[in-house]
């Protein structure tokens, strides 16, 4: 086993642990029907993982020589916009559940674009601020690969929905996908490299 | 593209490391380059020339 395959396990590891616990208490909430604020509410503690997640992530790009100042700043400014998300989602639902109606509504439907927004200028602002073309190629060839996926994965989904196979779902699940193909593509890029 | 980076490097005792912080990039831009699968874009060609005090053909070829 090489250096770089041994610091790979704690980003594994973290990124695992965040999987499992975002999905595992998404599907309890729903199971138990606990509501929408508890719900969102049972959500935080694993959102906390993406700390550690983020902390091991860096580590073992430093480890293979893969982490710029850009990346840096990309990872601080998502984990940050990542938890505007939660907390803006949380203000919306208990909003909306308290009877808000009207253009207040409106206000609180719209509040939790506004961190996946900040989240799409901070995707921006890397490609702007990287100054290693290597690390930018990868990081463009990685965001065309999840678009493909999130545009087969959207296809695919809404045909079936059409022909009432599968449930419906928000447009705004398009993020998750997409971000699941991000970090799908950029571990395939570091399995090549390896 | 091939390339004599590796070469030119080993030559001067450099690692990977101090290579990719004299010309300002990654470790793994050094090792995408030096193993063929990243050609480099034509200014960083160049400020790889002329860090080896060299014309960009003398580093870089043609072929696979």
């Amino acid at each position: 086993m090489t250096d770089q395959t041994l610091s790979r396990g704690p980003a594994w590891f973290w990124g695992g642990a965040f999987f499992v616990g975002m999905f595992g208490t998404g599907f309890a909430a729903r199971a138990l029907d606990l509501g929408s604020i508890p719900s969102a509410l049972v959500m935080v503690p694993p959102m906390l993982l993406l700390i550690p997640l983020v902390r091991a992530s860096e580590k073992a790009q430093a480890e293979c020589g893969a982490l710029s100042p850009a990346t840096r700043r990309y990872n601080r400014r998502g984990l940050i916009w990542a938890f505007g998300y939660v907390i803006f989602l949380f203000v919306a639902v208990f909003g909306a559940k308290s009877g808000a109606s009207g253009p207040l509504l409106w206000l609180l439907a719209l509040l939790p674009a506004l961190p996946i927004f900040l989240m799409l200028w901070t995707m921006a602002r890397y490609l702007v601020e990287e100054t290693d073309e290597y690390l930018r190629l990868r990081v463009i060839n990685a965001a065309l690969w999840a678009t493909g996926l999130l545009l087969a994965v959207a296809t695919v989904w809404g045909f079936l929905e059409t022909f009432e196979l599968v449930p419906h779902v928000p447009g705004w699940a398009a993020v998750p996908v997409w971000a699941v193909g991000l970090g799908a593509s950029s571990i395939v890029n570091r399995w090549r490299e390896a | 593209m091939k390339n004599r980076l590796k070469v030119l490097r080993a030559e001067r005792g450099w690692s990977q490391q101090d290579l990719a912080e004299r010309l300002e990039v990654s470790r793994q831009s050094v090792n995408a380059i030096e193993t063929g699968r990243y050609d480099p874009s034509l200014p960083l060609a160049f400020r790889i020339a002329d860090l080896f005090g060299m014309t960009i053909e003398e580093i870089f070829q043609r072929g696979e």
